[in-house]
């Protein structure tokens, strides 16, 4: 049986609504419309162990409700979730102890106190044996770098710092599967490579299932294979990431630099002209003939550079939710 | 439990660690607290100034019962105040979720996880208060009533302890519980009298409604040997239940609890 097991899984919300003004903020004390919300909508997928899959979706798409489910923060309101066997929102130990959240924008450190004693806290509330708090610590160290880190204060920590000694706290205790909810969100591009790694690393010695949610396309491009897409609560896509890109991007940037002026329409027999100034052409080529027109096109202009490009993620995932909104 | 008290030693030590960060803070604090317990000895002194009982206690025993009132009001200060406090702040920024994540029980986990020192000033005064008061009389407690009053301290403590969950979990749904603290604070403040000062309908509230009696009087009744074990029960029951409601209150609202926006 796979670890994570989500099955038609919905989590609605009651929200009042308040029309603007004083007028409206009486209306709505005295008589409160309220409108359902379907953060998530019959929402079904499978995780095996070991496996690192990426959540994409705009903001307000139902991935952070998703994983407030599958910690067993919210009840669902229909369907059924299962992760390692348990039902999360009964949250028995036994299966908090084999999972951790990571959430970017929420922080569990002491704020006045070295990040090493929320650790001791947590080693505490985790009942980890000395032995292998220690081991744990060590190896966090060495993957994060942490090293000075902990003995400062974390209000005298930078944003990246944090981050770094919040994933160390939510890892004490060896968790087996990951919620990881925009764990680089702010951080800058250095940073993110690093926290990257980290869970790369993590996911590679232990083995553990890893879902990850981010804004940075860059963070899921580089860590997951497998990809599930949601928009206002639906799942519509859920696959290998890189035949999502085939399906909906079947083409490559191709880059020319020519020594002596063309005009756009020399190339149209070949893919579409992006832009042509005479002598910077960039085509959209069909993928599988990719490789053939270059080397056709080599022979018929004169060509100081040639390079490929797939198209940027971030402009396949916008025509995916666009046509999903029409 | 071994694991509770254990956990319970790890957070007093983690707040201990954060009052100390912020020293002058940390020393103004206690000495505010003793400056209170003065206040309130000073109070009662003025009353024996013009009388020698006060609802058939002498002085010296019901300096027993304002010291049990400054001993309890510091631990309230101490263990309970500061997370109801808290307890607000983490619904409001969606941060109790981490608690919930937490395999411990989360009510223990926000009730009592942060410890303030502002407290030790009532606390000391109230101990020293009661050590003076035996001083002052020729009584001295069997075995039996120390162990009576061991079994009413306890109860007491639980009590207040069950009142303030009540209190906290309010702020799921009034988010600003500080009404609600002063109201329990203006209430406790009967507590520094002898419940046989108040008479008819004011005694049966204080005793049965908001049980005070059971938190000041009874336990320094049973330290002079003069509860009778039908009041001791009670005390157990009234502890029992209302931590059994409050437990049961604060489930349910955890339950409805859909934390803050991500």
């Amino acid at each position: 049986m796979s670890q994570i097991h989500v099955e038609r899984l919905s989590k609605h919300y009651q929200v009042h609504e308040k029309e603007a003004g004083l007028g409206g903020s009486l209306r709505s004390f005295f008589a409160r419309k309220y409108r359902t919300v379907k953060a998530v909508d019959e929402v079904s997928f499978d995780i095996q162990a070991g496996e690192m899959v990426g959540f994409l979706g705009p903001n307000g798409a139902g991935k952070t409700t998703t994983l407030k489910v599958l910690s067993g923060l919210l009840y669902p309101s229909g369907g059924n979730a299962s992760v390692m066997g348990h039902v999360p929102h009964k949250r028995e130990t036994a299966y908090l102890k084999q999972f951790t959240l990571v959430m970017g924008q929420k922080q569990q450190l002491m704020w006045d106190l070295p990040a090493i004693e929320t650790f001791l806290v947590n080693q505490a509330i985790y009942e980890i044996p000395k032995g292998d708090y220690d081991a744990t610590l060590k190896e966090l160290d060495q993957l994060l770098d942490l090293g000075p880190l902990l003995k400062k204060q974390v209000r005298k920590l930078s944003l990246g710092e944090r981050m770094k000694c919040e994933l160390a706290a939510a890892m004490l205790h060896r968790p087996k599967v990951l919620f990881l909810d925009e764990p680089t969100i702010g951080l800058d591009v250095t940073m993110q490579v690093r926290i990257r790694d980290f869970i790369a690393a993590y996911n590679q010695r232990h083995g553990a299932t890893i879902i990850l949610t981010s804004h940075y396309m860059a963070d899921v491009t580089a860590l997951c294979e497998r990809i599930i897409v949601i928009d206002k609560g639906k799942l519509f896509y859920d696959g290998n990431f890189r035949e999502l890109i085939e399906k909906i991007a079947p083409y490559k940037i191709l880059k020319l630099q020519l020594s002596t002026h063309a005009i756009s329409e020399h190339f149209t027999e070949y893919g579409k002209v992006e832009s042509c100034d005479g002598v910077t052409v960039v085509l959209h080529v069909p993928r599988e003939r990719a490789t053939d027109t270059a080397a056709h096109l080599l022979t018929q202009f004169k060509v100081n550079d040639v390079t490929f490009e797939d198209p940027p993620v971030e402009d396949i995932i916008r025509q995916v939710f666009e046509g999903n909104r029409k | 439990m071994v694991k509770y008290i254990k956990l319970l030693g790890v957070f007093i030590r983690a707040s201990l660690l954060t009052e100390l960060e912020y020293r002058a803070n940390f020393i103004a604090q206690i000495f505010l607290g003793l400056l209170w317990a003065v206040v309130v000895w000073v109070s009662v002194l003025i009353f024996f100034a013009h009388t020698t009982t006060l609802g058939g206690w002498e002085y010296a025993q019901v300096l027993i019962v304002v010291g049990m009132f400054s001993l309890i009001n510091g631990l309230i200060e101490c263990m309970l105040a500061p997370n109801v406090k808290r307890l607000i702040e983490m619904v409001r920024l969606g941060t109790l979720d981490f608690v919930l994540l937490k395999p411990v029980s989360s009510q223990f986990m926000t009730t009592l996880r942060y410890t303030r020192f502002n407290g030790i000033g009532d606390f000391s005064a109230g101990v020293l208060t009661i050590i003076y008061a035996f001083g002052q009389m020729t009584y001295r407690p069997s075995l039996e009533a120390i162990v009576q009053f061991a079994c009413v301290f306890l109860m007491a403590c639980l009590t207040v302890y069950s009142i303030w969950v009540f209190i906290a979990t309010a702020s799921f749904w009034l988010v600003k519980v500080n009404n609600l603290t002063e109201l329990f604070r203006s209430i406790y403040d009967t507590g520094r009298f002898p419940i046989t000062t108040f008479q008819g309908g004011v005694r049966f509230f204080l005793t049965y409604v908001m049980p005070i009696a059971f938190i000041t009087t009874f336990p320094a009744q049973a330290f002079l040997g003069k509860l009778d074990a039908a009041t001791t029960l009670t005390s157990v029951a009234i502890a029992a239940i209302t931590f059994i409601a409050s437990n049961r209150f604060w489930n349910f609202a955890i339950r409805n609890y859909s934390s803050a926006s991500s």
